[in-house]
């Protein structure tokens, strides 16, 4: 059963609700959907979910371009309702055609979308009905129930008081069968003025149906999460085991014997380059002569888009130059196709993952899908307009992106803004949180540096090298320790020396490597740190997304709080490798939504820079 | 065939030049002068005219961050009732018309484009457009939410204030406290004050960053003063107003202040 239904102009008044299903939507789901949804460029999806306290919604939308309406359909999760794209369409229909943008009120929608709605319900029916034909136990009842169902909806449409019936065919449930068209019985909503008898042969009904009917596409999804899980629980068996006693032991990779001693700073002198070369012998055979047993799958570049190069040839020049000319009336999906792959190929030779190009394509369709093409315009020129305007509403921060304003605010506050640097192996991250910490000195700001990856050999020498050069203090605590206990005693350190800024450095790890994203989500939830920085480097291709997608997940999932901290800001590093492949920034923006802080482009510490959503967007659509 | 024709079209081209050029010479020099005289003087007149009528726009903006209430007053200014509600916006409103509560006045009203811009962040791009035929900007701050949104209301302030167009032309600002109707809203000084403060921190750390691309153009005030409302170059001046009961009376003002009847 629909909560509400509502029609909207784009720039914001609603022109009409269903004053029938006067129910309050508890939060504020419409504004949540324009926000999150719309606005993000994922109005190629099909669903949005909603949650509040104390409601669950689910909200689908249809737009008419022409004439800028939103159509909007909410209702409760756990009802699977079937006919609202239908009803959606249609109200689509009829309202465009009494809509006038000088005309503010639509009362008189109210009666056609009464029938709209019961059309659609009876629709959704009928499919169902053929969908549910052999069930030998429901027949006897079944029929009773259908012949009671259709006399008491025969009633309701020649009188004016179809309240109550309109609401019947509400549920599309796919579990019940026919007989709970009443949708009434089901979940909260009470039918109004029902008769009990129907009520009780609903509910004995329900019962025997239960048990009896099942959906085979959850059977599938359980059978499939019941492997993955034995899959993890074994992973994580392997790993496990040796972190299971008391004593920290050294992590191992793949049980190969654990090295004896794996800390080679010398404590006493400074200059650790000395000592490093007497021990390098000893650690036995390196990786590169064992088997290779994880391979990493980024870095392939796009070779599908080349392949699939659309032919929009001659016959295609001149059918459009005589529709720029004469103004088509209205495109439809098959006119945006060709243009729309076009565009799509061209994204993906510059780098962009394919599957989002996939769904930014869907949306630039949806947007434009039933518009007027402007005389003297093509179709190409339009769908390159509209296609430009949602990438620069996508790279565009949601938020400020303003670091030095935000450390002058911790440091009023009188604690030390932190900022935690995660990423796979190999990207760049202390090379860039020493550039980082440069250009924040630069600006008269207090740095310090933590040492947090004590697992790499050479890591925390690193950065000692570099504060050293930049002349300033570093907490380290060697190798084999906690991250998260090193990354406290860091913070705890910096607000006791008075520094503005802990710029925290982490190991480098794969997405996939669970017990690692799970020490990554202790530190953050143990430290909760100011800005959370995912370093990810331009080479990357379709991997970004996976990346990306694994990190947010991985950190929602395994924090223990109620409210996880998730990926802040992104830092774009090796930009100067790539010439005109900018795609991974868009990748990379459209999967978390979190903003481009900084650009790396070189590996002095002089080579970071702001990213610039003018010139990267004319890159991309070159 | 066709080269005939050619040929044909050709000469009859020529006939009609001669024609003309023999027409030009038998006028007497001082009155084809005079012509051309009056010509290029019309022309002229009709530059000037548009540039005067140019200086002279009706365009008001109304701004703001997203949820503080500009298409209630949009709707307000224009038909003196915001009907059933609004959502946030995804592209601006627009409309040229007279004030609502000015239609029952006598005589000849000159009527106002007023453009309600979204204030969603990542639709900022769109108030660039409109700036350059703004005569007057007006600013609409959430007065009963305003502590959780003071910095990201001032920093959109601060960008505005900094613009090329604005601060070249001295567009006039007015910051209007909206939903003073809440018992919870805070007073306009309060606001006023609040921003200011903010607007000074932002001053501070915007102007050092000097290796971004720099996008504020200008900068705001006196340095090594406090900042104030009263330095920027522009006229800003603060004003309440409600718009789901419809007072709205000062931002009224405001208008037929700058956009003469």
């Amino acid at each position: 059963m629909l909560e509400q239904l509502l029609i909207f102009t784009r720039g914001g008044l609603i022109l009409w609700t269903c004053k029938e299903l006067g129910n309050a939507l508890r939060g504020s789901p419409i504004d949540t959907l324009i926000r999150s949804c719309l606005l993000e460029e994922r109005s190629g999806a099909a669903s949005y979910n909603y949650d509040a306290p104390g409601a669950a919604y689910t909200l689908k939308w249809t737009f008419h371009n022409e004439l800028g309406l939103v159509f909007v359909a909410v209702y409760q999760r756990i009802l699977h309702l079937l006919y609202v794209d239908d009803l959606l369409s249609m109200v689509k229909q009829e309202f465009s055609e009494i809509y006038d943008p000088k005309r503010i009120l639509y009362n008189d929608f109210d009666d056609i979308f009464q029938q709209l709605k019961k059309e659609a319900e009876a629709r959704a029916e009928e499919m169902k009905k053929s969908k549910q034909v052999g069930k030998p136990v429901n027949d006897n009842l079944g029929r009773k129930q259908g012949q009671v169902q259709s006399g008491s909806r025969d009633g309701g449409n020649k009188k004016k008081g179809g309240d109550d019936s309109g609401k019947d065919g509400g549920d599309g449930n796919k579990f019940k069968g026919r007989t709970l068209e009443n949708g009434n019985v089901n979940n909260n909503h009470v039918g109004k003025g029902d008769a009990p008898s129907k009520v009780n042969i609903n509910g004995k009904e329900k019962g025997a149906s239960d048990t009896r009917a099942f959906d085979v596409n959850k059977l599938q999804k359980l059978r499939s999460k019941g492997g993955k899980e034995t899959k993890t629980v074994v992973d994580k068996g392997s790993k496990e085991e040796p972190k299971k006693k008391i004593t920290k032991k050294n992590r191992v990779w793949d049980d190969k014997p654990s090295e004896s001693k794996l800390d080679f700073t010398d404590p006493v002198s400074e200059n650790g380059e000395q000592n490093i070369s007497v021990v390098a012998t000893d650690q036995g055979d390196s990786m590169m002569d064992k088997e290779e047993i994880i391979s990493s799958d980024s870095e392939t570049e796009e070779d599908e888009g080349k392949g699939n190069k659309v032919d929009t040839g001659k016959k295609g020049w001149f059918s459009s130059m005589f529709q720029s000319i004469a103004g088509k009336a209205n495109l439809d999906k098959s006119d945006l196709e060709p243009a729309l792959k076009a565009l799509k190929d061209r994204l993906m030779t510059k780098n962009v993952a394919e599957e989002i190009a996939e769904k930014l394509c869907e949306s630039v369709a949806a947007s434009l899908d039933g518009k007027r093409l402007a005389s003297f315009t093509r179709i190409s020129s339009t769908v390159q307009a509209a296609m430009e305007e949602a990438l620069v509403r996508i790279l565009t921060p949601r938020r400020s992106i303003d670091i030095l304003r935000d450390v002058h605010t911790a440091k009023e506050q009188g604690k030390p803004y932190v900022v935690v640097f995660v990423g796979v192996n190999g990207v760049g991250k202390s090379t860039n949180l020493a550039k980082v910490a440069y250009w924040l000195l630069q600006h008269k700001i207090n740095v310090m540096m933590a040492a947090c990856d004590t697992f790499r050999s050479g890591a925390v020498e690193q950065l000692r090298t570099h504060a050293r050069r930049l002349q300033i203090p570093i907490f380290e605590k060697g190798y084999e320790k906690d991250p998260a206990i090193v990354a406290k005693e860091a913070i705890q350190e910096a607000s006791r020396n008075g520094s503005d800024v802990v710029l925290v450095d982490t190991a480098g790890r794969m997405q996939d490597n669970e017990p690692l994203m799970r020490a990554l989500s202790k530190l953050i939830y143990v430290n909760n740190p100011d800005l959370v920085l995912f370093v990810g480097e331009a080479l990357v291709g379709n991997d970004a997304v996976d990346q990306l997608s694994k990190f947010n997940q991985k950190l929602g999932d395994l924090s223990p709080s109620a409210n996880p901290r998730l990926i802040d800001g992104i830092l774009l590093t090796k930009f100067d490798t790539i010439d005109d492949k900018v795609g991974a920034a868009l990748s990379m923006v459209y999967i978390s939504g979190a903003p481009v802080m900084f650009v790396g482009c070189g590996q002095s510490y002089t080579d970071l820079k702001k990213l610039n959503v003018k010139s990267i967007v004319k890159t991309l659509l070159k | 065939m066709d080269k005939v024709k050619v040929e044909e079209l050709k000469i009859q081209l020529q006939q009609l030049l001669n024609e003309a050029q023999e027409f030009f010479r038998k006028i007497p020099p001082p009155q084809l002068y005079a012509a051309i005289g009056v010509v290029l003087f019309t022309v002229l007149l009709f530059l000037i005219i548009r540039l005067f009528k140019r200086r002279s726009s009706n365009t008001i903006l109304l701004t703001g961050l997203s949820g503080s209430g500009k298409t209630v007053l949009f709707y307000q200014l224009r038909d003196g009732s915001s009907h059933q509600g609004t959502v946030t916006s995804m592209e601006p409103n627009e409309g040229t018309f007279v004030l609502h509560s000015e239609t029952s006045k006598k005589g000849k009203m000159k009527p106002v484009h007023i453009v309600d811009v979204p204030g969603h962040s990542r639709l900022r791009a769109k108030l660039d457009k409109f700036l350059s035929q703004a005569a007057g900007i007006v600013f609409v701050v959430d007065a009963v939410e305003f502590l959780p949104n003071v910095r990201a209301a001032s920093e959109y302030l601060y960008d505005i204030l900094t613009k090329a167009s604005v601060v070249k032309k001295k567009i006039p600002l007015l910051i209007l406290c909206n939903k003073v109707d809440k018992v919870t809203a805070h007073t306009k000084d309060f606001i006023r004050r609040q921003l200011e403060k903010e607007i000074d921190k932002l001053r501070a750390s915007r102007t050092s960053l000097s290796s971004a691309d720099i996008t504020n153009e200008y900068s705001l005030g006196v340095p090594g003063e406090a900042f104030a409302f009263s330095q920027c170059q522009n006229k800003v001046t603060v004003a309440e107003a409600s718009g789901l009961t419809n007072d709205i009376s000062q931002l009224e003002q405001f208008i037929r202040e700058y956009v003469k009847a």
